[in-house]
């Protein structure tokens, strides 16, 4: 049971809210499962035509229904559907035994298997098993019409709908509320094509149910149960004030590509050039030469500032394959990053000293630093053997929470630490990165992480040890204000976030962001931390 | 009946997906001809069947080897080079 002003957090498509009432999508009545047929294979390949045949003119209707934008969609829809191919591997699957619906499924996860893992066919594979449902559906003589209403205004609830299902909504859908489905799914596709408010990837959906009040709100990412108008989000327009950032931007990169798009942006150098990309295709280990040849290559093309360098992060489960990894139970409380340095310090060694060489080079300023450093003696280590190595400016990466407790122990050791949000989400919460079902705890609005990240820059200031942020939350343009807000002293965004992030640091004063982290600050969950902050930068560019 | 051999290219940015795999297979069924298409090195697939190409899997970049069984070779050259068309994307 919902009640009243629950809070229910998606993914939004679209900038305008909707609030009416709720329309519940029943689940489509269950197919029969597969079967046999009774030794007819002439009468069952006729039912299939037939219902081929059928399915295309719904198609068909449908299509002259849903207008322009889905047109070609029902066309490539409606080829799929008569594909002769598909049609003889149903047929042979009819001259084994089992009857037409069945038999036509069948035929479709057979393409499914040759299509599994790629994505650029994954969603219409979707499209595609719809297809075989509602042929199926025609043999068995099941409706999968979604009755919606045609007067009145309904917010359509359902698990995820498919290009068939939409060419069905009328005009009385004026919302849609999806409990699946990513961004880029079909359903976010038309909504944003037809301008309709909808949420999408929100699990919570699952206990709407018919005749509920709630509030479709995009911009937050959410809906509210009984919502009202007060309760939308505002869009929120970064105006640049200044022309320059309260602090600097810069910019990941992974590749010379990378390096060249970065400089193509606004960025002020690299916060994070991940060097992985150089070793994990490789099979065997690059001279120290051809690496310091790629190294300077890509520190020339950077954007001007400093270039902070990562060192090698891999581990069993991103491994490179001329290091020895193993297998381990749990990679990401394994030997990964700088534990490495165990095996093999001679190719950390290696590393380090072909970017003294690309650094000499290319006269860049750069900045070396290892990932996951858990403790005091880690860091000291590194911080030595980079220094002797060469002239940069040394720190870690702050990912695991045992180091947060001994920055203060590093002050005139280290110059910098950078923080990987992703990381340490994952460390400090237990929830594993790689399970979808643990995403609400990687939120970076979850109150703790807040708390971890004001410690971490608090802690970097007094120790006299500029502080920066480079995981996937500083390319939030919301949340780099906070980050700025709590004393950090540049975010690295990913490239194509640089331009927004930097406008929304342009926004405000550094007195202006603390008050947002101070706003954030009193949210006890995510969504409420998330909402006090947009509230807070709402006002400000109101003033 | 002779055979016309060449390569197309798919400029396409999503690479051999429903679409232009739609476009193919319904100009090849209007040619009325017999058309092969496929990754060289690998056997080549009757170009009648949309999930057949699709199935092929050719990315942006790659390059596919196409055969014409037709008398005319200036007819299947034409279509080869329709076929390069719906690649482009």
């Amino acid at each position: 049971m919902l009640d009243s002003g629950t809070i229910l957090t998606g993914m939004g498509v679209g900038l305008s809210s909707v609030a009416a009432e709720v329309f519940r999508v029943k689940p489509a009545a269950s197919l029969p499962g597969p079967a046999k047929h009774s030794g007819d294979e002439a009468l069952e390949t006729e039912n299939l035509k037939t219902a081929i045949a059928t399915v295309s003119a719904e198609m068909n209707a449908l299509a002259e229904k849903a207008g322009e934008t889905s047109a070609e969609i029902f066309e490539a829809l409606i080829m799929l559907l008569e594909d002769e191919e598909l049609f003889e591997t149903a047929s042979s699957q009819i001259n084994e035994g089992w009857n037409a619906g069945t038999a036509f499924i069948n035929a479709v996860e057979e393409y499914a298997e040759l299509f599994a893992g790629d994505e650029t066919f994954e969603e219409r594979l979707n499209d595609i098993r719809d297809l075989a449902r509602r042929v199926a559906a025609s043999i068995a003589g099941i409706s999968l019409g979604l009755d919606i209403p045609t007067t009145g205004r309904f917010v359509i609830v359902g698990d995820d709908f498919s290009p068939a299902d939409t060419a069905q909504f009328t005009k009385a859908v004026v919302g849609v509320v999806t409990i699946q489905g990513g961004p880029t799914s079909h359903t976010a596709i038309i909504c944003r094509s037809k301008s309709i408010p909808a949420v999408v990837c929100c699990q919570q959906a699952k206990d709407i149910v018919d005749g509920m009040q709630i509030l479709v709100d995009p911009v937050g990412d959410r809906v509210v149960i009984d919502g009202k108008e007060s309760d939308i989000t505002e869009a929120i327009s970064f105006i640049a004030k200044s022309h320059d950032p309260i602090i600097p931007v810069r910019a990941n990169i992974g590749s010379l590509e990378d390096a060249i798009a970065a400089s193509a942006s606004a960025a002020d150098g690299v916060g994070l050039f991940r060097t992985e990309l150089l070793y994990l295709s490789a099979t065997t280990q690059p001279t120290k030469q051809a690496q310091a040849e790629n190294y300077a290559e890509i520190l020339k093309a950077a954007p001007a500032g400093p270039i902070v360098v990562r060192t090698i992060d891999a581990g069993s489960d991103k491994p490179v394959p001329f290091l020895d990894m193993g297998h381990e139970e749990n990679p990401a409380l394994g030997v990964r990053g700088y534990r490495l340095i165990e095996k093999h310090r001679d190719f950390i060694v290696d590393q380090l000293e072909s970017l003294e060489i690309a650094r000499e080079q290319s006269g860049r300023e750069v900045w070396v630093m290892a990932p996951m450093i858990a403790t005091y003696s880690e860091a000291i280590e590194f911080a030595m053997l980079a220094r002797k190595v060469g002239k940069f400016k040394v720190g870690i990466m702050v990912e695991t929470p045992s180091i947060v407790y001994q920055i203060n122990e590093l002050a005139g050791a280290l110059d910098f630490i950078s923080v990987g949000t992703n990381d340490l989400s994952q460390y400090l919460f237990a929830a594993d990165r790689m399970n979808p079902a643990l995403g609400a705890m990687l939120n970076p609005w979850q109150p703790a992480l807040l708390r971890a990240l004001e410690q971490i820059a608090a802690v970097s200031q007094t120790a006299g040890i500029s502080s920066g942020v480079c995981g996937e939350s500083a390319s939030d343009p919301a949340f780099a204000v906070v980050l700025a807000g709590m004393g950090f002293h540049s975010v690295s965004s990913s490239r194509s976030q640089v331009g927004v992030v930097r406008q929304a640091l342009s926004s405000v004063t550094m007195e202006q962001a603390k008050e947002v982290f101070e706003a954030a600050l009193t949210g006890i969950d995510a969504d409420h931390a998330k909402s006090a902050a947009l509230a807070a930068l709402v006002a400000i560019s109101a003033k | 009946m002779p055979t016309t051999k060449d390569s197309v290219t798919v400029l396409d940015p999503i690479g051999l997906h429903a679409r232009p795999a739609g476009q193919i297979v319904k100009l090849v069924k209007e040619s009325g001809l017999e058309v092969r298409m496929g990754k060289s090195g690998q056997e080549l697939a009757k170009a009648n069947s949309p999930l057949r190409m699709m199935a092929l899997k050719a990315k942006t970049g790659e390059e596919l080897e196409v055969e014409v069984d037709c008398d005319d070779e200036a007819v299947a050259t034409a279509l080869i080079a329709q076929i390069q068309e719906f690649l482009k994307g």
